[in-house]
């Protein structure tokens, strides 16, 4: 009778790979299995090459990308300086002090970024204004993942009127000046407050990830392990939300990160024309807006700072988002 | 191919009617009566009645009209081609956009234009020398373009050509502001001053267009037909630019289509920063105003024209590919 190998059980089956199976195999494995069930034991004690996620792979993908890599720590320290800069100074970025206005930049250390026109603190300022578009940018896309996740996959999944209607207005919203009818409803809802702002660039703004979403679910639905959980006896929901949106996943996330980006770019246009969180709160649209006229005199330090820290920040999310594009489809590079 | 056509501009003519009714609704619920904006006081009330019932607001008798019913007075001078009166200027909104679309026209065409010339050879050569440092420059400067929106670059124009060049012993640089005195009549003059705008409108779209075309040129150049062409023994140029291009630029029809809506976009503000007097400041100036019929007129133009666009750019695409059938 020929020897039959033994199964290999749990996840480190198999022990070393190019290993061959002994007959202990059975008894290691299980005893594998139970040291796998301590708290603490790592896969890596077995003495197996660990199974390594796909979020993991994923990861380590992403940091051989040395440009994204490096985008990462730039916006990191943006984000990081952003969060921490106010702390420590307060509301350095509101003090006003007539004695100094229009310091230039990289003159002294008090105010390294120079001062403005009512002698504020440039940085501090900038610092500040980052927080206004990183809020925006991270809660609008939050909102866009919501309706247009939601909606994307009702419509992809179930198809019918949700389907027709979502389609259509994207139609309608692409074929609309976009910006000019978000500044048309900002002014129309009658204050020019941060969450207006944010509420309307999320309802108007969504139908990207909801096209997305919904061409994933077109796709998934019709595969075979939809069909195999159909038959296993799942639910609607439960195959939706536990079996087709984790493959749906990774368009969804590059589409976000990029989208970030472009709320970003959008709030500083809004802010630009004066429809976005208004002065003397400092955002880098309405520091572009109230310095623009300093354009043709010797102050021009004003309206470069905030229009390159607009358009690094804008930089770095975008190859951060090529960065996870390439990580979770190697296939596409 | 003319049943397609019928379906097309019907789809066409029931979206601007939908539009037409979110964006009419969405004006009229918001605050701000059209005879509070620049307006006497003391002015006799029969007047304001007059004006109102002429904006469609009011009856004769000064009873407001219900939205629904404002809506269908809307529709039915729309028909006629008549987008009703400025709260504002006292004029037709079709005579004000007829004023400043030619302008418009002007600059956007031009900026689409030069982004076409330029951005589909860049895509054309960064796919046939593929991982070449024109190859990779190009995708560099293609990442910027689409990280600088155009109202930043307008502003970076500025400072460089007109006014750090003018500083500089050159004392030469680009004009600052819209058109000058000449206008149309004076086309070396009004060169001069589209170049600032146009290119900042430009950037953005060559940067997807080169992108694209890229994307689209590689995906041929990997295909059978392209190697047996070269198995055949023709020559490098003959089968890139003969048999590959023609299939690969196919898909530029579309994408122009799109880049419409995203010009006007950046035309609000560029026209804004460089004093162009085009459609889009217009409705920027309108919507400061609170000029609602205007910017609806706004709205309402740029959305036919892109529907109007994009059913032109499905039926070149059926003419132009004869794989395509509807």
């Amino acid at each position: 009778m020929a020897q039959v190998p033994p199964i290999p059980i749990g996840p480190t089956a198999g022990g070393l790979p190019g290993a061959t199976p002994d007959q202990l195999s059975i008894e290691t494995t299980i005893q594998q299995e139970r040291q796998l069930a301590k708290p603490g034991a790592k896969a890596d004690e077995l003495g197996g090459a660990p199974e390594l996620g796909f979020w993991r792979l994923a990861v380590m993908r992403f940091l051989h990308h040395r440009t994204a890599t490096g985008a990462l720590i730039i916006l990191g320290t943006i984000v990081l300086a952003a969060l921490v800069y106010p702390i420590v100074t307060g509301n350095l970025y509101a003090i006003q002090d007539y004695r100094h206005p229009y310091k230039p930049p990289f003159a002294s250390l008090q105010h390294l970024f120079g001062t403005d026109d009512l002698g504020r603190d440039e940085l501090a300022r900038l610092l500040r204004g980052a927080r206004v578009s990183i809020e925006v940018g991270v809660l609008a896309v939050v909102g866009y993942l919501i309706i247009g996740g939601t909606l994307g996959a009702l419509a992809g999944f179930y198809g019918g009127w949700l389907d027709n209607a979502l389609m259509r207005f994207t139609d309608i919203i692409i074929s609309a000046p976009f910006l000019l009818v978000v500044i048309a409803i900002t002014a129309a809802t009658g204050g020019v407050r941060l969450s207006t702002v944010i509420i309307v660039i999320a309802a108007t703004g969504w139908y990207e990830i909801g096209r997305l979403m919904r061409a994933q679910f077109l796709v998934l639905r019709e595969q075979e392990f939809v069909q195999a959980a159909r038959a296993l006896g799942a639910s609607n929901s439960r195959i939706i939300v536990r079996h087709i949106l984790p493959n749906a996943l990774a368009p969804i996330i590059v589409s976000a990160t990029l989208g970030v980006s472009g709320i970003i770019l959008l709030e500083a246009a809004l802010g630009f024309l004066g429809y976005s969180i208004p002065p003397p709160e400092p955002s880098w649209g309405n520091m572009l807006q109230e310095f623009e006229q300093y354009l043709l005199d010797d102050k021009a330090y004003l309206v470069i700072f905030p229009a390159t820290a607009l358009v690094i920040t804008a930089l770095c999310i975008n190859l951060i988002g090529d960065g996870i594009r390439d990580a979770l489809d190697p296939r596409q590079r | 191919m003319t049943f397609y056509l019928i379906r097309r501009v019907a789809i066409g003519i029931f979206l601007l009617f939908l539009m037409s009714a979110m964006f009419f609704t969405l004006t009229r619920v918001t605050p701000g009566a059209p005879i509070s904006v620049g307006e006497n006081p003391r002015i006799h009330q029969a007047t304001i009645t007059l004006r109102l019932h002429r904006l469609g607001l009011v009856d004769e008798q000064g009873n407001s009209y219900s939205i629904p019913q404002q809506y269908v007075l809307y529709l039915g001078a729309l028909v006629h081609g008549d987008l009703g009166d400025s709260y504002v200027n006292n004029e037709r909104v079709t005579t004000l956009l007829m004023q400043r679309l030619p302008n418009s026209i002007l600059l956007l065409g031009a900026a689409l234009l030069v982004a076409l010339a330029i951005g589909i050879p860049l895509g054309i050569f960064a796919a046939t020398r593929q991982y070449s440092k024109l190859d990779m420059t190009t995708s560099v400067v293609s990442y910027v373009g689409v990280s600088i929106p155009s109202f930043v670059l307008g502003l970076y124009l500025l400072l460089i050509f007109g006014v750090l060049l003018k500083q500089s012993p050159l004392h030469w640089g680009f004009p600052l502001f819209g058109m000058h005195t000449g206008g149309v009549d004076d086309p070396i003059d009004l060169l001069y001053h589209m170049v600032l705008p146009v290119t900042s409108l430009a950037i953005l779209q060559i940067a997807i267009f080169s992108r694209f075309m890229r994307a689209s040129m590689l995906e041929v150049l990997h295909q059978d037909y392209i190697r047996t062409a070269r198995a055949k023994g023709l020559s490098i140029e003959k089968v890139n630019y003969k048999h590959a291009l023609r299939n690969a630029i196919l898909p530029i029809i579309t994408l122009v289509a799109i880049a419409i809506p995203q010009i006007v976009n950046g035309a609000i503000i560029t026209e804004g920063i460089f004093s162009w007097p085009g459609t889009g400041q217009l409705a920027f100036q309108a919507v400061v105003d609170r000029d609602y019929p205007v910017i609806l007129g706004v709205v309402m133009l740029v959305a036919a024209g892109t529907v109007l666009f994009n059913l032109i750019a499905d039926v070149a695409y059926a003419i132009a590919d004869p794989r395509i059938r509807y």
